[in-house]
């Protein structure tokens, strides 16, 4: 049992003006179920980390678990004070297996040897994973390693068990699983719980007050005020209203007897699969299923089995200085696209081996106008807001203008007005040039306009959806 | 064998052949590896690799020693079994340690601060996801009209960047599952280190030396 207490805590990063978190007072209650939620960026994760240890406090004691600063207590005991599970489900493991990264964890602790097998099985029980005990993190699910990562934190039995958005990768009955055992680690073993979240869907029953971290500052809503919020919230609804049933369309992307899957994890069961030229493809499904690894098959990154045509031509006997200018990729980390240092020099890149006909100087001038990043044209990359990142690596790849773009989640962390303009552009380019676009989003408001063609990925199986046209 | 006492067999043998000039050790030592490595079921595929690399090298080395006509066929023979000495030693044991028990037995017998131990697994580990990081960064080049080669210091900018990124990742993920660095450790297994170790060390390190001796003109 242990209640966190956060006093006065100001924390800024090296190199920026405005505090994330300013005078930042709350108490965690002991073997209470706390949800956090606020904008992106809005200092959740930050909070967080520094609540973990894994950032230094600027102020030694502004946080302290039953008094104690996280400091006081000696080492060997610290991960039995607090555990943290990440957003990430894949970057959270030292070891091989998940038997070695209990045994790791177990270890660091000092926990006697005698006592460690019993140990990871009463943990991997309790989570309901004991037939995982032997198999490699890195051939596990999100989900699984999600599971895995809380059953460590069981058989650590930490006290504090935070949280940062752990379901963003994760399908719904997953998360809903994975939510279960935490507000059962809570009333039956007296767990302090603090998650961050953002969907708020299926907190109901079990969270009394929801704190709102906007600004900086910290606001705990009464029971009243959170079960509104609760209400008020519904996710958001997919409407595609030009939709339809693909026809007589021509086809760029063929796959033919198309099977995906790594190791014994089969994600797309053999079928196959046509991509139609000139159309806008919105492909959904849920998180983990394989549409990553379709796009990155498409790309010639990753493996694939059957045969997959561009153009009539098996893409394995195209050349692959040609085949990348045809259909290119639109990375889901945006640092994955970039090549150079600055803005202007990551534009000049574009627009050497790009579509200069179309976007002029003065074309491009005016879209970092609309997309807010005019005056960032100087700034080095890495120091962009995610946002901002996101928007100047969708540019890039507009300018680039291949005949097939594909697009693995360019709304990611979009405020809504950035969603608006780049959802536009998007439509513009694609009009103007009869390009290609096949777009993976979980963001689904504002598509309505541009998509013409519906890819619904479920059970192993892509179906296109819509009404006959 | 204890993994720590046969990284450092492998490693005296290795510096003692460098500055001695007996092609017979050389090549018994190359028939005891290969002994060895059959006996510990390295793949044939593996195998060939490690006899194709060193022979192209070996033999590029030799011709152009050759040519130059100054040395001995003495001291030609000797360059090239060493050259094979070298690979198939440390194919020898790389093929048959695992890093996790080299880590363990590095940590609890060589006593190598746990710091360093992790690190060099974690290093290990980090292998298949540099490959597959280099092949991203060459994709999303040629997606941008841009061809980089092995040698472009932009393929090595991006992928420094990347392993800065996953190391901060790696600590995070260590601390979180309670390591502290210099914190005392239990081990859930132990590499034993048993006089049968020592032993071997000790007798192949004397045949290698009576080897010698006998061979030294």
């Amino acid at each position: 049992m242990a209640t966190v207490t956060v006093h006065s805590l100001t924390f800024t990063y090296p190199k920026r003006s405005r505090p994330v978190l300013d005078g930042l007072n709350v108490t965690f209650p002991s073997g209470k179920f706390s949800l956090l939620t606020g904008v992106s960026g809005g200092g959740k994760s930050t909070l967080l980390k520094l609540i973990a240890g894994l950032t230094p406090l600027p102020t030694a004691g502004s946080i302290t678990f039953n008094d104690q600063p996280l400091a006081d207590i000696a080492p060997t005991k610290r991960a039995a004070t607090v555990a943290m599970l990440f957003q990430e489900p894949s970057t959270q493991f030292t070891m091989d297996t998940v038997n070695n990264e209990l045994r790791f964890a177990l270890e660091n602790q000092c926990v006697d040897t005698a006592v460690i097998p019993a140990k990871i099985t009463a943990a991997l029980d309790f989570i309901g994973i004991a037939d995982l005990q032997d198999r490699l993190l890195m051939q596990l699910s999100g989900g699984e390693q999600q599971k895995v990562a809380l059953a460590i934190i069981v058989a650590m039995d930490s006290d504090v068990i935070l949280l940062d958005e752990p379901f963003a990768s994760i399908d719904p009955p997953t998360r809903l699983a994975l939510l279960e055992k935490l507000v059962a680690l809570c009333t039956k073993r007296g767990k302090t719980i603090i998650l961050a979240d953002h969907d708020l869907s299926n907190y109901d029953r079990w969270v009394d007050h929801l704190a709102v971290l906007d600004m900086g500052k910290l606001t705990l809503l009464s029971p009243a005020d959170t079960q509104a919020r609760f209400a008020a919230f519904t996710p958001d609804k997919l409407q595609l209203t030009h939709v339809g049933l693909p026809s007589d369309q021509p086809v760029s992307l063929q796959g033919t007897q198309l099977r995906l899957g790594h190791g014994e994890r089969e994600l797309l069961a053999s079928q196959d699969l046509a991509l139609f030229a000139h159309q806008a493809t919105l492909i959904t499904g849920p998180n983990g299923s394989g549409k990553s690894t379709l796009f990155r098959a498409l790309v010639r990154l990753g493996k694939y089995q059957g045969r997959l045509t561009y153009d009539g031509t098996d893409i394995q006997k195209l050349p692959r200085k040609q085949y990348a200018r045809s259909v290119g990729l639109m990375f889901q980390a945006a640092s994955s696209q970039f090549l150079n240092v600055t803005v202007a020099e990551e534009l000049a890149l574009s627009r050497k081996f790009g579509n200069r006909d179309y976007f002029t100087a003065e074309r491009v001038q005016d879209l970092l106008t609309q997309l807010n990043l005019a005056e960032h044209t100087e700034q080095i990359i890495y120091s962009l807001s995610s946002g901002q990142q996101k928007k100047l690596q969708l540019l890039c790849m507009l300018i680039m203008a291949p005949a097939v773009l594909l697009l693995d989640e360019p709304l990611k962390g979009l405020d809504f007005a950035s969603i608006q303009v780049v959802m536009h552009i998007l439509t513009t380019v694609q009009r103007d040039l009869h390009l290609t676009l096949i777009m993976i989003s979980h963001q689904l408001s504002g598509l309505d306009d541009l998509i013409t063609l519906h890819l619904a990925l479920a059970d192993h199986h892509l179906t296109y959806k819509g009404a006959p046209a | 064998m204890n993994p720590s006492l046969k990284l450092a067999l492998v490693i005296l043998i290795a510096l003692e052949v460098s500055f001695t000039q007996v092609w017979t050790v050389n090549v018994a030592l190359i028939i005891i590896s290969l002994i060895l490595m059959f006996v510990g079921h390295v793949k044939w595929k593996r195998l060939l690799w490690l006899t194709a690399v060193p022979l192209f090298f070996a033999s590029a080395l030799v011709w152009s020693l050759a040519l130059q006509g100054t040395t001995t066929h003495h001291f030609l023979i000797v360059i090239f079994t060493r050259m094979f000495v070298y690979v198939y030693m440390g194919g020898l044991f790389t093929q048959t340690t695992d890093p996790l028990t080299l880590t363990r037995s590095l940590e609890q017998n060589a006593k190598l601060p746990s710091k360093f131990a992790y690190g060099f697994l974690a290093a290990f580990n980090l292998m298949p996801k540099i490959q597959a990081e280099v092949a991203t960064i060459k994709a999303a080049a040629l997606m941008r009209g841009q061809v980089l080669h092995v040698w472009s210091p932009q393929l090595y900018f991006k992928v420094i960047l990347a392993a800065m990124n996953w190391s901060d990742q790696l600590a995070a993920a260590m601390t979180s599952h309670g390591f502290v660095e210099g914190a005392p450790r239990t081990h859930a297994v132990t590499i034993a280190l048993r006089a049968r170790d020592w032993w071997v060390f000790g007798i192949s390190l004397m045949l290698v030396q009576v080897g010698l001796f006998i061979g030294l003109p």
